[in-house]
């Protein structure tokens, strides 16, 4: 084990996969010289060059295509979209080509591609830097998405996402990038589809993603003094959704939580719930409930951006309502 | 100047498109061919220039007005047929319909989202690249494309990467029903390539000669490693938009026959005859090309449509076989 911040285990593994595999290169702005807006590959210019580790001009959709018709002749790239708002950019070639062609060749044409961005709030960039877009990205078939939490399963993720055939979006969160956790050392993968419990408990299920799964731990830790037990579950990535998990981790709460940072109307929040309530009527007390960021444009500032999306104190609240 | 005989190819691929399309545009009428066919009767000389040039490993990207271009790289006429008819056995097996269809084994990839395939043809041509091969990629696309965001970020990335991208724009003089010296602010398209360092360069698109000729010049350049190149093709589009549209809102019946003249079917068959190949010949050969794609066309009408199970096949490689 060895403990490192999000910010480096993304490095580190990003290393790791260039050194293992030659087709596998980096795209993004300010990946090489900049090595990221917040050093997520600082250094990686100088050990691989800038053939593999490759600036881009300002051209969302073109450094996206270039991505996907690389991948189709056999490179393995990493696309980074520095804040996920510029995806808006970059989504026609996504969606309409990468994610089309291997269902559009029957089967026959491939498209290892991995874009990895990140969103949500944190740095007081308001609302055209800030935004949770996971949303429109899990009506996509075809897209697997990823939103790892924690240093440990950003590791495992990163590399199956870079070592799969079908693409994958990784979304990271610029609140998480200087959080640190425990890694393991060895060459492991994270499979596609397996939530992981972060924190087992009695009394309530709280599926949480992304920087929210930290909103939810905090507030466990505060309802155990009030003799209140929380399960935390973090799905891991959205789609593909391990509903077994959330619905086996409800069936003995009884009770249901779901938090996202993404405002809950239209939202993959609806989703989890619609699984639980398909699959745990008998046995849920009350309705799902759901914590969600407002909605509404982020606004300007530390104390309004943070005030606009749940943390652990929405949470404690919806969890006493629930439990009441 | 290309000999007797490779103009006598050309012309046979010209006459294989122009049927093909004609033959096509009946099964439209009939609705039998549903939605989503472009007519390319009119453009044939650029798709059959062009690609006689090109190998088996170069790629190819088009358009929503596909067919030309992926017959001339060589995909099957049956497949193709199937695939505007909706049916199994079509490039895409029925799947992707008139406008979006891979052809893998041809390299071949089409889309209906106007500009998108510049920069995926950009991608390839840096696999390419950092592969070391001399392979190309080939990205067609219309005159309407060149004010699409994507238009520009990829020709300025494959400009600042040298990437081996042959980029032909086909003006066919309208987008939709919209003319082009009203949505394009310079006279010629290919002016726009110098934005991005490049000799952009305007060909008559109507003479498969001048297509051949300015095009190996750039795919020679290309192989070379000094790339992309563009190259504006002049053309013009017989048929409507789709087939069956209200064409006499946009375009009279005058103008559209100032072109017929000039069909490139008409001129190389012109050459042809003034190069001593007899009016009989040439008939034969046309006849002939026609009563194979009418067979091709029957034996299409007669495959299955996929079924609902086929229809939700591929979208993604199943998870733990990625
Ligand atoms: C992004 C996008 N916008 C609009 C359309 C609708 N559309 C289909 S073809 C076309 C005209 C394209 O003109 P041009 O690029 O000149 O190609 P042409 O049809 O003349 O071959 C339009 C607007 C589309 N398919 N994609
Ligand atoms: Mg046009």
């Amino acid at each position: 084990m060895a403990r490192m911040s999000y910010r480096d285990a993304i490095r580190e593994t990003t290393a790791g996969e260039l050194r293992r595999d030659e087709s596998v290169y980096l795209i993004g702005e300010d990946v090489g010289r900049w090595g990221n807006l917040f050093g997520a590959s600082a250094g990686l210019l100088e050990e691989f060059g800038p053939a593999r580790i490759c600036d881009s001009p300002i051209s969302e959709a073109a450094m996206t295509g270039c991505a996907i018709g690389s991948a189709l002749y056999g490179m393995r790239p990493i696309a980074e979209i520095m804040y996920i708002d510029f995806i808006t950019i970059a989504m026609d070639q996504m969606i309409n080509h990468g994610v089309k062609y291997h269902q559009l060749s029957n089967g026959q044409v491939r498209v290892p591609v991995v874009f990895r961005t990140q969103g949500g709030v944190g740095m007081r960039n308001s609302s055209q830097h800030s935004q949770s877009l996971e949303n429109w990205f899990v009506n996509v078939p075809g897209l697997i998405v990823a939103m790892p939490s924690t240093p440990a399963d950003l590791c495992g993720l990163l590399r199956s996402a870079v070592r799969s055939d079908n693409p994958v979006l990784l979304i990271e969160h610029k609140s998480l990038y200087f959080t640190r956790g425990e890694v393991p050392e060895d060459d492991y993968t994270i499979p596609f589809g397996v939530a992981d419990i972060k924190r087992p408990g009695e009394d309530v299920t709280i599926i949480a993603t992304s920087w929210m799964v930290l909103q939810a731990l905090a507030a466990a830790k505060t309802l155990a003094d009030e003799g209140i037990s929380c399960e935390v579950i973090d799905p891991r990535t959205l789609w593909p959704l391990d509903k077994q998990a959330l619905v086996d981790s409800v069936k003995r709460t009884k009770n249901c939580v779901v938090v996202t940072e993404a405002p809950a109307e239209g939202g993959w929040s609806g989703e989890a719930a619609s699984v639980v309530h398909e699959q745990c009527f008998a046995e849920l007390r009350k309705p799902v409930r759901r914590v969600c960021g407002m909605r509404t444009g982020i606004p300007y500032g530390t104390d309004l951006e943070k005030a606009v999306v749940p943390d652990a104190g929405w949470i404690c609240d919806a969890v006493r309502e629930l439990l009441a | 100047m290309s000999d007797n005989e490779q103009l006598m190819e050309l012309y046979q691929q010209l006459l294989v498109l122009r049927h093909f399309d004609e033959f096509c545009y009946d099964l439209k009428m009939k609705d039998l061919i549903m939605n989503g066919f472009h007519p390319y009767s009119g453009q044939e000389a650029v798709a059959v220039g062009v690609c006689s040039l090109l190998r088996g490993d170069d790629v190819v990207f088009s358009t929503h007005r596909p067919q030309g271009h992926s017959i001339a790289k060589g995909s099957n006429t049956r497949a193709v047929f199937c695939e505007m008819l909706g049916r199994r056995g079509g490039v895409s097996q029925g799947i992707g319909g008139p406008m979006q269809w891979i052809d893998k084994p041809h390299n071949f990839f089409c889309g209906s989202i106007v500009g998108s395939g510049l920069p995926i043809a950009a991608g390839v041509a840096l696999a390419f690249k950092r592969q070391g091969l001399d392979s190309i990629a080939v990205c067609f696309f219309g005159d309407g494309a060149s004010n699409t965001g994507a238009f520009h970020e990829g020709m300025n990335l494959a400009a600042i990467w040298d990437l081996p991208v042959l980029y032909i724009c086909e003006n066919n003089q309208y987008g939709e029903a919209m003319p082009v010296q009203e949505f394009v602010p310079v006279s010629r398209i290919s002016q726009r390539a110098s934005a991005y360092g490049l000799n952009g360069i305007s060909v008559d698109g109507m003479d498969v000669e001048a297509v051949l000729n300015a095009t190996t010049d750039a795919v020679a350049q290309l192989r070379a490693g000094n790339g992309p190149v563009f190259i504006e093709m002049i053309t013009y589009r017989f048929r409507g938009h789709y087939g069956g549209d209200p064409e006499h809102t946009y375009r009279s019946r005058e103008e559209i026959a100032v072109w017929r003249n000039r069909d490139p079917l008409l001129l190389a068959r012109t050459r042809l005859l003034a190069r001593g190949f007899s009016e009989e010949t040439l008939d034969e050969l046309e006849s002939n090309v026609r009563a194979e794609m009418e067979e091709d066309m029957e034996w299409a009408l007669e495959q299955p449509f996929p079924t609902v199970e086929q229809a939700t096949d591929h979208v993604m490689i199943p998870l733990g076989q990625d």
